[in-house]
């Protein structure tokens, strides 16, 4: 088999046999004497470590190593002096370059795609009478005009530079522009045209020249250029100074949120607050003022504008009646955002999955939940389908099982300070003298003013248990059931 | 080949400046011959028959009638030869005088170079403010006495842009004897913007006048030449000098020969001492940067402080008293203004954003930084200047030749050559055409 692979390869010609046939080819030679005993092993340990020795064969086999780069044959370019015409010449030069031997002669020069001519109009004296007469401009100056337009490819400045029609009145470079521009723009109107009047339009908006506009952005540039140091330097201390005041702005709105939600809680009307401060307007206002005080130009400076634009202020757009009838339309039910997310970062709330922000119980009392839970046959943790409705109920469902809770707490507590305060009673009726002192002593250390309040409620009515429990959630959870309200609205 | 443009076609690039002139091939970095300028040569006796004393083969005696005997080249002018004279073609970067031109381009191209100039197409270079009638007489001298197959004269200014890598740029080529602002756009100059003045030479008068002027701390300094010394002793710094003179050669040294000889004495304590401050002038901080000592060939040598500094200032500044003189070369901001100010003001940001600095005068210990320095003080409004100043001196040096040696390389460039037919065919008309 070997063999017949290698007479495939030598009537094909391919030189490198003993290379090209790799691994499959020494695997089997290497395996052959492999079952049979080498010499040099005793008996008893080669039927230890038996013919499928690897490290043997590793031996045996040759070491492949990397092909050996072709250094002889192919490369070996022959290259040759040779004259050559150029195609963008008019005349007959030959020039002398070395080329590839392998290049084919009679090709074209590679470079002489590159002599681009430029695309020239002319008119004859006919169209000129017509159309493009003009008082500041004779026939003569016109075609010295498009000769210099021509002969420097339409580079302006240059031609400008170069311009000097003899016993003509100077121009400036907007009146070369502007000339050429519009007899270009009239040759094109009015002339036939082959093709569609959008493709017109097209080339005639690419010879548009507004001479006005380019005079006055000139004069602002020169004005730009002619601020004196002192200018440029009130310039630079100015919009500093905006920024700094912007800043300062910043910080104190964010103070002044901060302190809103401090004191008024979470959502209390923020937004409004947020409109209605006009601070960072006034500011931008008052700078315009001192800007147009210090210089009159630098109006025109590209400074201006992006100082405005950091400025402008990120207004918060109330829901409109039609958003309102569009989204009835479609189901689309709105949820704002948290309000745990700061309020002045305009945060991007990614989309999410309701069940996701179901509210967690307290971790305290967790396992409690858990309990009562597990006692109605419920999963705690999970919505086996977690609709709008569902999730609403299952959020109701655990706060009040949170209210039962924690009103269970309560009750224990006050159940034992009952007992307690009963016990003291007790004392203090066997014992009236001392009595006084330590009941007092016992109300002040007796923990935080709150479970006192409870206590005397729970003494003005203590039959009345789901009364109570109702005042305690309504006094002490708002936080949660704010959460939940402005989470699936 | 096409990749990056090229194209060689075994071109020469011929540079004359004010004081060498390059020659090379196109496409190679650094030019194959730099010979100086200035070139000695003895006058021909005015009865004497030219053609029996013009030893130079190769050359028609009717160019030039001036000389019995031209020195060209390394072992030209810096020999010293009884009554040889010294003469310089190039005046105020123009070429004045065409008899010596085509033995000093003969000589670089066959004797330097060893190469046949009527095989390889020419390009040479002109300062911008070269006239008409110049480059046609050098077209004419490379047609007519080398034989050039092809031929294109080419603009100092817009080669130095190219050297640098740009196609537009505002060009500050300080030179041996000419300092000028180019703009160049697109790869051709805006001859309005272009200025240029002697300021070079006004340095070197202010140099030679400080070194031949005594101060309270030295005596005048005798600026002569090794070649007039015949020995002389080491003396300690600020000594009187202790040398003998070669009395025989002071008979027949020559005036201009003497002249050339003392203003080369003068360039190189200019190029190892002389220096500018990066800041501008203060006298506190001019005082404090260390003195350089410099050894004259007579042996005398001290130590230069602040006065070394005074030197570079010229370039910069003019006391107020010398500028009430009209004909003072105006300095190197006032040039700058005054070209930008010719300029569109929509290119004057491009410009002041590509600014060249080449030329051998630019070398001067200290420029690039002050010249940054004066910019961003005279042109406070430019948000973005920047200075391109090679820091190869042979880029910076010959910037021009080397502009040409990439322009004459590119295969796009082919295409401009005037050859011999066109040449014959249009006479010197073609020059004005093709060479804008």
């Amino acid at each position: 088999m070997a063999a017949s692979a290698a007479d495939v390869r030598s009537a094909l010609s391919i030189p490198d046999a003993t290379l090209a046939a790799g691994p499959s080819q020494q695997k089997k030679p290497a395996a052959t004497p492999a079952a049979r005993k080498p010499e040099g092993i005793s008996r008893e340990l080669y039927s230890l470590i038996g013919p499928s020795a690897p490290s043997i064969a590793a031996q045996l086999a040759k070491p492949r190593l990397k092909q050996k780069p072709n250094l002889t044959g192919g490369g070996k370019v022959k290259w040759e002096e040779r004259p050559f015409k150029n195609a963008a010449r008019k005349d007959g030069l030959e020039l002398r370059h070395w080329v590839k031997a392998s290049t084919d002669p009679a090709a074209e020069y590679p470079f002489a795609k590159y002599n681009v001519p430029p695309v020239s109009y002319t008119y004859s004296q006919d169209e000129f009478t017509r159309f493009l007469e003009d008082k500041e401009w004779t026939k003569e100056e016109t075609d010295y005009l498009f000769n210099v337009v021509q002969e420097y490819d339409t580079r302006w400045y240059i031609i400008h530079d170069r311009y000097s029609y003899p016993e003509g009145t100077p121009r400036t470079l907007e009146d070369l522009k502007d000339r050429y521009y519009s007899v270009c723009r009239k040759l094109v109107r009015n002339r036939p045209w082959a093709g569609d009047e959008a493709s017109r339009g097209q080339l005639i908006s690419t010879f548009q020249f507004d001479k006005e506009r380019e005079l006055t952005r000139k004069k602002y540039l020169l004005s730009l250029e002619n601020r004196t140091p002192e200018q440029i330097a009130e310039e630079e201390a100015l919009y500093i100074e905006i920024k700094r005041l912007e800043q300062n702005e910043r910080k104190f709105k964010r103070d002044r949120e901060d302190l809103l939600r401090t004191i008024a809680g979470i959502d209390s009307g923020l937004p409004d607050i947020v409109e209605d401060d006009g601070g960072p307007l006034g500011i931008t206002v008052d700078t315009k003022k001192l800007r147009k005080k210090g210089s009159i130009m630098d109006m025109d400076s590209p400074a201006t504008p992006s100082a405005l634009s950091i400025s402008t202020p990120l207004i918060k757009r109330p829901p409109t009646a039609k958003n309102t009838a569009y989204d009835a339309q479609h189901c689309i039910i709105r949820t704002d955002l948290s309000a745990n997310a700061p309020a002045t970062k305009a945060a991007h709330q990614a989309a999410y999955i309701r069940s996701f922000k179901l509210p967690v119980p307290k971790a305290a009392i967790a396992p409690k939940i858990a309990q009562a839970f597990s006692e109605l046959g419920l999963s705690h943790s999970r919505l086996v389908m977690p609709t709008r409705e569902n999730c609403a109920q299952f959020e109701a469902l655990l706060e009040a099982t949170t209210a039962l809770v924690e009103t269970k707490r309560v009750v224990d507590k006050v159940e034992y300070d009952i007992q307690v305060l009963k016990g003291q009673l007790g004392m203090r009726t066997s014992q009236p003298a001392e009595g006084e002192d330590g009941g007092e002593g016992e109300d002040a250390g007796g923990g935080d003013s709150k479970t006192n309040g409870d206590s005397m409620e729970v003494d003005d009515a203590p039959e009345n248990e789901d009364e109570r429990a109702q005042s305690v959630v309504s006094t002490r959870s708002g936080r949660s059931r704010k959460h939940v309200s402005s989470c699936d609205v | 080949m096409v990749n990056y443009g090229g194209d060689e076609v075994s071109a020469l690039v011929v540079d004359i400046g004010s004081s060498s002139l390059r020659a090379g091939y196109a496409g190679d970095d650094t030019p194959k011959a730099i010979i100086p300028t200035s070139y000695g040569y003895l006058p021909a006796p005015p009865d004497a028959d030219i053609s029996m004393l013009d030893v130079t083969e190769g050359k028609d005696p009717v160019n030039t009638p001036k000389f019995a005997k031209i020195y060209i080249g390394q072992n030209g002018p810096s020999i010293w030869r009884e009554g040889m004279e010294i003469g310089n073609p190039v005046i105020d970067g123009l070429i004045q005088d065409f008899n010596p031109i085509p033995p000093l381009i003969e000589h670089a191209l066959k004797e330097v170079m060893r190469c046949t100039p009527s095989e390889h197409p020419t390009l040479v270079t002109e300062p911008t403010w070269n006239t008409t009638a110049n480059r046609e007489r050098m077209a004419e001298i490379m047609f007519e006495e080398f034989n050039v197959p092809a031929f294109y004269i080419a603009n100092t200014g817009v080669l130095n842009a190219f050297a640098s890598g740009k196609g537009s740029a505002l060009v500050i080529d300080v030179g041996q004897s000419m300092a000028s602002v180019t703009p160049v756009v697109d790869g051709f100059v805006l001859r309005k913007g272009l200025v240029y003045t002697a300021l070079p030479k006004l340095v070197h008068a202010h140099a030679r006048h400080t070194l031949a002027s005594p101060t309270q701390s030295r005596r005048a300094i005798e600026l002569l030449p090794h070649q007039l010394i015949s020995n002389k002793m080491p003396i300690e710094p600020g000594q009187s000098p202790r040398y003998t003179l070669r009395e025989d050669r002071m008979q027949g040294t020559t005036e201009s020969w003497r002249n050339w000889a003392e203003a080369r004495e003068v360039d190189e304590w200019i190029q190892s001492v002389a220096g500018v401050l990066d800041q501008g002038w203060n006298d506190q901080y001019a005082a404090s940067r260390p003195a350089k000592q410099y050894e004259f060939p007579t042996g005398y040598n001290t130590y230069f402080g602040a006065d070394r500094f005074h030197v570079g200032e010229q370039f910069f500044w003019h006391s107020p008293q010398l500028a009430s003189n009209p004909s003072l070369p105006k300095n190197i901001p006032a040039l700058i203004t005054e070209s930008l100010r010719a300029c569109d003001p929509e290119l004057r940001q491009v410009l002041m954003g590509n600014v060249v600095l080449t030329g051998g005068g630019s070398l001067f210990s200290g420029f690039t930084d002050r010249l940054s320095t004066e910019l961003s003080r005279t042109f406070p409004h430019v948000r973005c200047t920047k200075i391109h100043a090679p820091g190869n001196p042979v880029e910076r040096r010959y910037g021009g030749w080397l502009g040409g040696s990439i322009l004459a390389s590119l295969g796009t460039f082919h295409q401009l050559w005037i050859s011999k037919e066109e040449w014959q065919e249009h006479g010197k008309a073609i020059i004005g055409q093709r060479c804008k």
